[in-house]
């Protein structure tokens, strides 16, 4: 983690918005300190520990042509490659005011750019946003669908170095966003804060296949009726990666149904964290909200940690979560063996079929391939270090 | 001609606990061989010890394949020499279709055996011509292995595998089990519509059932894990009167 104070006096001349506010956000980070296991956000999730991890810096250049998006890249924190399309319109960055958690705090004072982008309609092509670079950056993006928009998002994370990562999200009446992300390395703490209004619709869809620090928190709200979420993540965690998905979803209004799995498998001393805390408030009835965990542990040095937690105040609800950690099953290997395919490819077709159950949710076939794709590089390289080792 | 399968005096076990105590048996090629007998008296430790299971150990005798001793060999080594185990219960993997697992599958065979792989069009061909011969849908290749298939949809999946890789020597254990009389009917099709000159089958069953419709040319009966009597397909009949009880020398469970 860099000392935030130096870093700010260096480049907080260049910096857009009012310097005061950053300093004021600085100052609240400051004070606040990074969070410790002791807020139960962060209980598993030791961030000063982390963010003195080595990166893991593996990353693999991933082709996106088959998809033909619009591209947003941002180089070093800047945006860079600016997206162009009917129905897209580019804001200028806005600097945020002070929040009321250090690391958002740290996000306000020392943001850069973020993609600040309104949406109306359907957008044609997906909406690629890239973020590379080898120097520590913050980002704050702004992502509006106004009222029947309808478009797909994908977060590409391609930089080994630490990144505060913020997106705002908001969607009219009957907006669909599909958010799709994708993790290789590095320390990431990335806060997500979505906001549906009647009956909109928003689906992400996580792909972390390395990193010393994935952290990805969710906060949704459901501000009418009807509207829909969900969540799913896939982790492929080796070495000492760190994956935690942490969940706050809000069922605010009556008719809302929310639906998150989150499928982790672990080798090595790799570690999965989800806390998914589901609120239904007391005039939220008709709610639908489930949850699901499972956990493929192949090394006994990993660790998978599940907390769902359900806050019920309405009486008319159906909420349900399950949890299962297990192995390998021997008895499908066997029968994959029995079947011609050698250990390794085994293995790699068992972990790839798990994964599989995530990258399912994604609708358009092209971008879900490009993850697959990624996904058997990844479990290839990981086969092939623990052969080799 | 030598025979497809020949085991000697097997003694086998799993976690120590003894269970095949000097089997002998020997398959030529065209040949269908039945082994009935009662519960835990072997029959399904044999299919596992035939085919590699892990913890299934040999501890004397030999078992030949084609003239290769299984006993050194990998299940994956088993499979490409020949060998094909129709599971008792198969396994559902969800996140692999039926479709990518039978191209893995095959692949994986022919890349074992030396051949070329086959290509994505031939394949697609060969396994909805197949498929459509068991009285599948297109559909079921597209699903996810196994996952929300009937009973008899995944029997007859195992039969379609069989169909694709065309094995030398199937091993059917309880291919009958769990399913009721039509189902039987078409996976007893499928089976005999693979047996060929040059095939072996061990027909593993709990009943003689299955053996109306698959004709056996030989009949074991096992017990205590041995053979105890072999004979042609009128023992499966005898058996069906009289029970296991002359077998198990003890009281017969119903």
């Amino acid at each position: 983690m860099l000392d935030a104070q130096a870093y700010f006096d260096r480049v907080s001349g260049h910096l857009p918005g009012d310097a005061a506010t950053r300093a004021a956000s600085l100052a609240a980070a400051e004070k606040l300190g990074l969070p410790t296991r002791r807020q139960e956000a962060w209980h598993y999730t030791d961030l000063a520990r982390l963010l003195g991890m080595a990166a893991d810096d593996r990353i693999d250049a991933i082709d996106f042509s088959a998809i033909d998006p619009l591209m947003a890249l941002f180089e070093g924190g800047k945006l860079v490659g600016k997206p162009a399309a009917n129905g897209l319109t580019l804001q200028p960055f806005e600097a945020a005011s002070a929040g009321d958690d250090a690391m958002r705090n740290y996000n306000a004072a020392l943001a850069q750019d973020g993609l600040n982008v309104e949406i109306d309609g359907q957008l044609a092509r997906p909406l690629l946003i890239t973020t590379s670079g080898s120097n520590a950056m913050h980002l704050h993006h702004k992502i509006k669908l106004a009222n029947g928009a309808k478009a797909v998002l994908v977060d590409n994370h391609m930089s080994a170095a630490y990144t505060n990562a913020r997106f705002d999200i908001a969607l009219g009446e009957g907006a669909e966003l599909t958010l799709i992300r994708s993790q290789q390395a590095g320390h990431q703490v990335n806060l997500s804060q979505v906001e549906l209004a009647r009956a909109a619709r928003f689906k992400s869809v996580a792909l972390v296949s390395g990193g010393a620090l994935a952290r990805y928190e969710a906060q949704i709200k459901f501000k009418a009726e009807g509207a829909h979420a969900e969540l799913h993540s896939a982790v492929l965690g080796r070495d000492k990666n760190h994956a935690d998905f942490t969940y706050e979803i809000d069922h605010q209004a009556a008719d809302t149904s929310s639906n998150t799995t989150a499928y982790n498998v672990l080798d090595y001393a790799s570690r999965g964290v989800f806390q998914g805390k589901v609120i239904v408030r007391q005039d939220a009835q008709h709610v639908d909200a489930q949850m699901q965990t499972r956990a493929m542990m192949l090394s006994d040095g990993a660790e998978m940690d599940a907390k769902p937690e359900l806050e019920i105040y309405a009486d008319n609800v159906a909420c349900a979560h399950g949890s299962a950690i297990g192995e390998l099953d021997r008895d499908a290997l066997f029968f994959l063996r029995a079947r011609g395919l050698d250990e390794a490819s085994a293995r790699h077709l068992l972990v790839a079929g798990f994964i599989e159950q995530v990258l399912a949710h994604i609708d358009d076939t092209a971008l879900a391939d490009v993850l697959r794709g990624l996904l058997a590089q990844k479990i290839t390289a990981q086969f092939a270090d623990a052969e080799a080792a | 001609m030598s025979a497809l399968l020949e085991i000697n005096n097997l003694h086998a076990g799993v976690d120590g606990t003894p269970i095949l105590n000097g089997l002998s048996l020997a398959i030529q090629p065209g040949e269908v061989h039945a082994i009935m007998g009662p519960n835990g008296s072997g029959k399904s430790t044999l299919s596992y010890v035939l085919s590699g299971k892990d913890g299934y150990e040999v501890s004397n005798g030999d078992m030949l394949f084609d003239g290769r001793s299984l006993a050194d060999m990998a299940p994956e080594e088993r499979a490409i020499a020949g060998l094909f185990l129709a599971f008792q219960y198969p396994l559902e993997i969800p996140g692999v279709t039926n479709m990518t697992f039978l191209k893995t599958s095959l692949n994986a065979i022919l890349r074992g055996r030396g051949e070329d792989e086959m290509d994505a069009a031939s394949f697609l061909r060969l396994a909805r011509e197949k498929s459509r011969g068991l009285g599948m849908n297109d559909d079921m290749l597209k699903r996810q292995l196994n996952v929300g298939f009937s009973g008899g949809e995944k029997k007859r999946n195992e039969i379609l595998q069989m169909a694709m890789l065309e094995p030398k020597l199937a091993i059917l254990d309880e291919t009958d089990s769990g399913l009721d009389i039509d189902a039987l009917k078409t996976v007893a099709e499928g089976v005999n519509a693979l047996r060929a000159p040059d095939r072996g089958m061990l027909v593993i069953t709990h009943y003689q059932r299955l053996l109306d419709f698959i004709k056996p040319d030989v009949v074991h009966v096992m017990a205590a894990g041995q053979i105890v009597k072999s004979g042609g397909p009128e023992l499966a009949l005898e058996l069906e009167k009289s029970g296991y009880g002359e077998f198990v020398g003890e009281t017969v469970n119903a």
